[in-house]
This record gives C-alpha cells, sequence and structure tokens, in this order.
C-alpha cells in the first residue's frame, strides 16, 4: 500500500507541475493582455506598454512563469493588475458561494440517484424501472442552463417563492444566503442526479449479475441482503469514480449555474478575467482548481485500493 | 382507514403539483407594489461589470454608468438646456479671450471626511491631463498651466481657446478626487457625490448609501443597490419578480424580449439618446474608395433596424452622432451620400472586379450588440459578390488585432461606442487611432470647431466635419441607437445624465 500510495503521490506532483506550465502558456497564447483592454481602443501603444511594464508583464515569460510559481508556493497567489485586490481574498471571497453551491449540489444528486438507481437497477425490465431509465435519460439531455432558467420563472417569477437570482451575502443575511442557493443547487442537483441515476443503475445492475450475488441469493439471503452485503463494495468502484469526476467539475464547471443565477462564484470570476486577460487572477486561480481536481483524483485512487485488494495488490 | 391515509399524501401531492401549475402557467397578476418604497431603498440591475472603478485608466461604460456624478463629481454640471450649473466649482469666470478659467471651489467634504482642498483639485485636473483614457486627456490640449490662486481658487490657463476644455470640465475629464485616497480608486473611489460607495463586489453588486457629507440637498433614496446581472434574460425575470426595481440600461439583445414579453407595457419605459451609442461599419481606409461606397450601398439601415425589434430603441442614420448632438441628421436623401442600393453595389463590384478580392470581417464575438449586425451584414455583403470571411473574435483578441495592431488587420467591422467625433482625427503621439482614418479636411475642421468663439460657428463646422465624414465611407453609420430602460412604476425622476452616460440615482425617488 505504501509504494501505491507513493507512486500516486508522486503522479500528483507531476501533474501539477504539468498542468502549471500549461495553463500558463494557454493564457499568454490566447492573445491580448490586461493594459490594452484596461486602456481601451484609442491608447497609443506607448501608454499599453507602459502600463504592461507596470504590471510585469514585459518581462521574458521563463522568468514570469519562475516568478509565478516560486510565489504560489510561498503562498502568494498574487494580485489583479486592475484592482490590486488580492487573488487569496477574491478567491476565499468566491468560495463562500461555489463551495456551498458545488458540495449542495452534489448531495443532493446523490441523495437521489441512490435510491433511484438502485430501484431502478432492482425494478429492470418493469414498468417502473422504465419509466426512471427514462426519465433519467430525459435528464441527461437537459442543458442545465435550461434547467436553471426553468426553475427560475417557475419558482421566481410565477410563484415568487425564492429569488430568481442575486446573491445575499452569508454574513448580511445567512437565511437570504440559503435562499440564494435553493434553486441553483436543484438545477445542479437534479441534472447531477439524472447522471448519476444511469451510472448508479448500470453498476448495481452488472454487481446482481455477478456470480457471487447469484451464490448469496442461494444460501438464502434477499435481494436486498446480497446487494448490500456482497455487491455494494464492488458497486462502489464505477460510482467513486464518476463521483469523484462531478466534484472535480462542480468546483470549476458552474459557470453557467453562476451565469443563469447570477451568483459571484468562482467560475464566474474566471470567466470575467480570463475575457479581461487578468493573467495571474486566471493562472493563480485555475492551478488550486487544478491542483485540487488532482487531489481528488489522487484521493479516488487510494479508495479503489481500500475498495479493491487486487488494485492495491497489483501496485 | 388504512386506505384512505395512504391516498392523502397522493391527494395532497396533487393539490400541490395543481395549485404550483396554476400558479405557474396562470395570467400575470398585477405586480405589487416594492417593498423597497417603504425602506427608502432601491434595487437596479447592471449589464455588466466594469472590473475596476478607475476612472482615470478606464472609460468603460459599465463603470461610468454609475460612479461620475454619483459618487465623484466634476467641477461644473453641463443642464440639458445648455446652462451650467455647480458642482465642486461653485462659481467660475471665464475671460473674454476664453483663455482663462478660475474656478471658486466650495466649502465641502468628500464622502470619506476629508475636506476637499484647491490641491485635491490641481491634483485631480493634472491626472486627467495625463491619463491615457482620450476622452479625459483630449480636454487638456490647450491647457498650459493649473495653478493655486488662494486656498479655494483654481486657475486654468489655455494656449487658445477649446470647446473641449470646458465641455471637459462637466464630464469625466473634469471629475475630482482627494489625493490621499487614489490609492484606492480602483475598489473604492471618493467624491463630493450625493452618493458614497458602501462596497463594491466584482460580478456581483454595487452598494451605495447617501453621503453623509453632500453639500446639497440628500438624494431622496437613502441606500441603493446596483445587482450585477450579466444575463439579461436573468435581469428581467428578476424585474419581473419584483426583486429589483429597475433596470437603467438595456442592450439591444433584449429589446425584442421586451416587446414579447410586455414590459413596455407593465414598467415605465424610458428611452434616452444621452446613454445611446452609433453603431457604425468601419471599412478600411486602405480599402479602394470605389469599393467602400459600394460596400456602404449594400446596408439596408432599416434592417438593421428591424433586427432589434423595437421602433422606439433605434434611428436610421448616416451621420456619427446622437439625436442629442446638435449636428444629428437622420437618415434622407440629404444626408445619406450612399443609400442602399444593392443591385447598383452589385453592379459596381462584378463592373470592378472587386469580387476576387478577400475580404476579413472582424466581428466582436463577445458583444451581443454586435453580433446580430455581423449576422446581417456578412450575408448580404458576400450576396452583393464579395468574397468575405467573418473572423469572429473576443474583446482581448480584438484589441490586440485592431485597436493597437499596426497596421490593423481588418477589412471590415461593426462597432458601437462613444458618439464623440473627435475619435476619428487624424493620429497623434497622444492617440492611436485605430481605425486607420485619417483626414486631413475632417481634422482640420474640427480643430477649427474647438476654438470656435460662438456657438452658431461651434456648430457649423461640426456639420461639416460630419459631412466630410459621411462622405469618404469609411466610418458609415447604420443607427443611433437610444439608451432604453425600464423602471417600477412608482419609481419616478429619471433625468438624463449630464455627465456622459450616468445614471443619475440622485433624481430617482419613489
Amino acid at each position: 500500500m505504501t509504494i501505491y500510495v507513493l507512486r500516486k503521490l508522486a503522479f500528483f506532483v507531476g501533474a501539477v507541475l504539468v498542468a502549471s506550465l500549461a495553463i500558463f502558456l494557454l493564457i499568454r497564447g490566447a492573445g491580448g493582455n490586461v493594459a490594452a483592454i484596461v486602456l481601451g481602443k484609442d491608447a497609443t501603444a506607448d501608454a499599453i506598454n507602459a502600463l504592461a511594464h507596470t504590471y510585469g508583464l514585459d518581462r521574458p515569460l521563463p522568468v514570469q512563469y519562475v516568478d509565478w510559481i516560486m510565489n504560489m508556493l510561498s503562498g502568494d497567489l498574487g494580485q489583479s493588475f486592475r484592482t490590486k485586490e488580492s487573488v487569496a481574498d477574491l478567491v476565499t471571497d468566491r468560495l463562500s458561494v461555489s463551495v456551498p453551491l458545488a458540495l449542495s449540489g452534489l448531495l443532493l444528486g446523490l441523495i437521489i440517484a441512490i435510491p433511484v438507481g438502485t430501484y431502478a437497477a432492482r425494478n429492470v425490465g418493469r414498468p417502473s424501472g422504465a419509466l426512471l431509465a427514462l426519465l433519467s435519460q430525459i435528464g441527461v439531455a437537459v442543458p442545465v442552463f435550461w434547467a436553471g432558467i426553468l426553475l427560475s420563472v417557475l419558482f421566481g417569477v410565477r410563484l415568487g417563492w425564492l429569488p430568481t437570482g442575486g446573491w445575499t451575502d452569508w454574513t448580511a443575511d445567512p437565511v437570504g444566503a440559503v435562499r440564494s442557493l435553493v434553486l441553483p443547487v436543484l438545477s445542479l442537483g437534479l441534472i447531477m442526479a439524472a447522471v448519476l441515476i444511469r451510472y448508479i443503475r448500470s453498476a448495481v445492475l452488472d454487481v446482481m449479475n455477478q456470480d457471487y450475488v447469484r451464490t448469496a441469493r442461494a444460501v438464502g439471503m434477499t435481494r436486498t441482503q446480497a446487494l448490500l452485503q456482497v455487491g455494494l463494495r464492488n458497486a462502489l468502484l464505477p460510482i467513486v469514480t464518476i463521483v469523484g469526476l462531478q466534484i472535480a467539475e462542480l468546483i470549476g464547471g458552474t459557470v453557467i449555474i453562476e451565469m443563469v443565477f447570477s451568483l459571484p462564484g468562482l467560475s464566474r470570476m474566471i470567466l470575467a478575467n480570463v475575457a479581461a486577460r487578468e493573467v495571474i487572477v486566471v493562472q493563480s486561480t485555475v492551478m488550486l482548481i487544478i491542483v485540487f481536481v488532482i487531489f481528488v483524483n489522487f484521493v479516488v485512487d487510494l479508495l479503489y485500493g481500500i475498495l479493491d485488494p487486487r488494485i492495491r495488490n497489483s501496485a | 382507514m388504512p386506505k384512505l391515509i395512504a391516498m392523502q399524501p397522493k391527494r395532497l401531492g396533487a393539490i400541490a403539483a395543481a395549485t404550483i401549475m396554476l400558479a405557474a402557467f396562470g395570467g400575470a397578476e398585477a405586480l405589487a407594489a416594492s417593498p423597497r418604497a417603504t425602506e427608502n431603498k432601491m434595487i437596479l440591475v447592471a449589464r455588466q461589470d466594469p472590473g475596476t472603478l478607475d476612472y482615470v485608466t478606464s472609460n468603460l461604460t459599465a463603470l461610468r454608468l454609475w460612479i461620475p456624478s454619483n459618487v465623484v463629481e466634476p467641477l461644473v454640471y453641463f443642464e440639458k438646456d445648455g446652462t451650467v450649473t455647480p458642482g465642486v466649482a461653485e462659481s467660475w469666470t471665464i475671460s473674454d479671450d476664453r483663455l482663462t478659467y478660475v474656478f471658486t471651489i466650495r466649502e465641502a467634504k468628500f464622502s470619506n471626511g476629508a475636506p476637499l482642498t484647491v490641491e485635491d483639485v490641481i491634483y485631480s485636473l493634472n491626472t486627467m491631463k495625463s491619463s491615457p483614457v482620450l476622452q479625459n486627456s483630449a480636454a487638456y490640449n490647450a491647457v498650459t498651466a493649473i495653478e493655486k490662486v488662494d486656498d479655494r481658487t483654481v486657475k486654468v490657463t489655455l494656449s487658445r481657446p477649446s470647446q473641449a476644455f470646458w465641455a471637459g470640465m462637466g464630464s469625466t475629464a473634469g471629475l475630482i478626487q482627494p489625493e490621499a485616497a487614489a490609492g484606492s480608486i480602483a475598489t473604492d473611489p471618493i467624491g463630493t457625490g450625493p452618493y458614497k460607495l458602501v462596497k463594491y463586489t466584482t460580478n456581483s453588486a454595487f452598494e451605495f448609501t447617501a453621503n453623509p457629507e453632500y453639500w446639497g440637498p440628500a438624494p431622496a433614496i437613502k441606500d441603493v443597490t446596483v445587482r450585477i446581472v450579466t444575463d439579461g434574460t436573468a435581469g428581467l425575470n428578476a424585474l419581473e419578480a419584483g426583486e429589483v426595481d429597475a433596470i437603467p440600461v438595456n442592450t439591444i439583445d433584449l429589446w425584442e424580449q421586451l416587446v414579447k414579453r410586455e414590459f413596455d407595457k407593465k414598467f415605465t419605459l424610458v428611452t434616452d439618446p444621452q446613454i445611446g451609442e452609433p453603431t457604425y461599419a468601419v471599412i478600411n481606409q486602405k480599402i479602394d474608395p470605389e469599393l467602400r461606397q459600394a460596400i456602404a450601398g449594400t446596408l439596408d439601415r432599416q434592417a438593421y433596424n428591424d433586427a432589434f425589434g423595437a421602433a422606439w430603441g433605434a434611428e436610421n442614420t448616416c451621420t456619427f452622432a446622437l439625436p442629442n448632438q446638435p449636428w444629428y441628421q437622420p437618415e434622407n436623401a440629404e444626408s445619406c451620400p450612399y443609400p442602399y442600393d444593392l443591385e447598383g453595389a452589385m453592379k459596381t463590384i462584378l463592373e470592378k472586379g472587386f469580387n476576387t478580392l478577400p475580404l476579413e470581417y472582424a466581428s466582436l464575438s463577445d458583444v451581443p450588440d454586435l453580433s446580430l449586425p455581423a449576422d446581417i451584414m456578412v450575408p448580404t455583403l458576400q450576396a452583393a459578390g464579395l468574397n468575405v470571411t467573418r473572423n469572429a473574435i473576443d474583446l482581448a483578441r480584438y484589441s490586440q488585432l485592431i485597436f493597437q495592431g499596426r497596421p490593423p488587420q481588418f477589412d471590415i467591422t461593426v462597432m458601437s461606442g462613444d458618439a464623440e467625433p473627435g475619435q476619428w482625427s487624424c493620429p497623434t503621439p497622444d492617440k492611436a487611432g485605430w481605425s486607420t482614418y485619417c483626414s486631413a479636411d475632417y481634422t482640420d475642421a474640427l480643430a477649427q470647431a474647438d476654438v470656435a468663439t460662438s456657438d452658431e460657428e461651434y456648430l457649423a463646422l461640426m456639420q461639416k466635419a460630419a459631412d466630410i465624414l459621411r462622405k469618404d465611407a469609411v466610418i458609415v453609420p447604420l443607427i443611433a441607437k437610444k439608451g432604453v430602460g425600464l423602471f417600477d412604476v412608482d419609481l419616478k425622476g429619471f433625468t438624463e445624465p449630464k455627465v456622459a452616460v450616468a445614471v443619475e440615482l440622485r433624481a430617482l425617488h419613489w
């Protein structure tokens, strides 16, 4: 197990380094710079160059890269060129929106998907199983922004039960903050549940057809007992994989929901800063997300090892 | 009994679902009065986030809508009828030769409690004089000295009369800030205006409250939140749900929706040229003049206007101006040297062999106001026989290739923005001139207009400049868009902005 963990750790460090270089080159390769955007269409090249010099954007790229990495390693994520706000503060502010949104969406998705996916698998071939499979297929096909708009129109505009969008800060009004998150979480959670139901249904079906489950049934266990006591551990492997991927996607990938509901989350911040070529804000924030994603994958890999001794022993 | 109990949740569910469906899809109800009316508050919607509030180095409309006149004031205000009223300066004198301006600064405090001093005024004017934003620095082209006379008086000396200087003192070029707070201008601009900025959260909101130090009457509404809602439909939904009280500036991508969803009937709809913008084609001056004229002839202005779906939103024009500028003319035979004539244009294109020339249409993809014209123009140009390809790029790349490209990498593009005619004068060391356009006659006409000493002379010279511009078929105006605002019917008092495009919060009241 130790060798397995060390190998995964080495992969984690390597992946972070490669990702840092990739994100640095991608944002620089997109063209344009923040100085030109700030100064507008009538600015002279001299004025733009002077501002770019103030921002340190005229230094050689390798120098900028090393400088950025060294600052990151010392805990300094840099600051916005335009507002001088620290990236750490910007990210912290946005995480107070993005983390509850992502985690609640995931939790809602799991709460719906695990029982429904299992039920659909146990009732395969029956009308109720087919109906759930159909509904989850429809859910997968529905774009999240469309779900968001529909929910906003229904519960916000027509019924007036919840805000159509916008954000109330936790410190100003915690209840208001929760109300701001209800519809975005519903939109995310329902669509995620539709995706997860299909995976869970498939994983459970797969396990239920295995010989060891059949053997368990033969020795007198009920279907539920056989599934929970013998099949669950094997069914968890693909589920852990897809949940790991969904967590990674949720942290930086909620941009559409944040746009539809006007939430000041991390994804929307990144999008705005890409458009403005705020390279330090984008690099540092995306780097944090990449580290998080790789870390989640690392945890998923460790879970594989715990759940399946064959994986850990083969390493 | 057990059967009854088992059925109850189903019945309850059915009743709840029916209630929801009825409420959701039933007829629209009359809008209730805003709860903010009794709380002395209002919530407005902004469509764009400026990213920075530093008005010295940025002239983004998203910034100019909220900060000037509300938080930071200019020296003077120009009223709609042409009169000049006090701002930071409580009085002023102008010498007969229009070369010396003496401003008496009022006894007042900034919103952070610091006293307004002559030194702050001199610092602010000098800062704007060296601003990288042309609209700010251009006002100071004739200024030779900015001096302190005494603790309440500042003298500005000019080398020649300048209309631009005086106009600038009532616009962003004349905004006054405290020198001591200049370092935080990007997130917390300070001024003497009726409101102070409590908090600005990028991509989220501006929060204003009445400035207790304000020298004038307190604004009617104490607390104002401007929620940044970049998705237009989300903004309209919030207005319809009563969560916000107004969307003072609606971009054209929403106009059709405003009509279809009857927002123009449920809310007070205000059209205003001051917050408007001209939309115009720019044809690279390197292109053969006959081809430029033929391209101008393919532009059916009514088609662009119709595409926006709201008759009240825009006027067809061939003049680079807005209807509130005195040299403006709507589209007519006299003011349009190259009216819509597709057949004539096609004939010229074929006869002169322009159909073989590859042309690139640079399309700014992340600005909805400009995607729609591109959707119409590119197929029309292709139908006219031109070999045009569309290059869709985002603002940062557009800035790099076109605004700062030397030479700019485009043949045709469509822009929307300031109606400031000075942006098309020939490039100078202070100004880039991205459009490639340079006409000595046009530049001279503007320079003569700037030194005009009477309104009549100024107007005649501006009309002359506008005529030169349209005949050159480089800057080809299509429509003059008006600002379109939607307000809760109980929210009154919207007035045309005095400082650039700023939405004057002080004037609004329940």
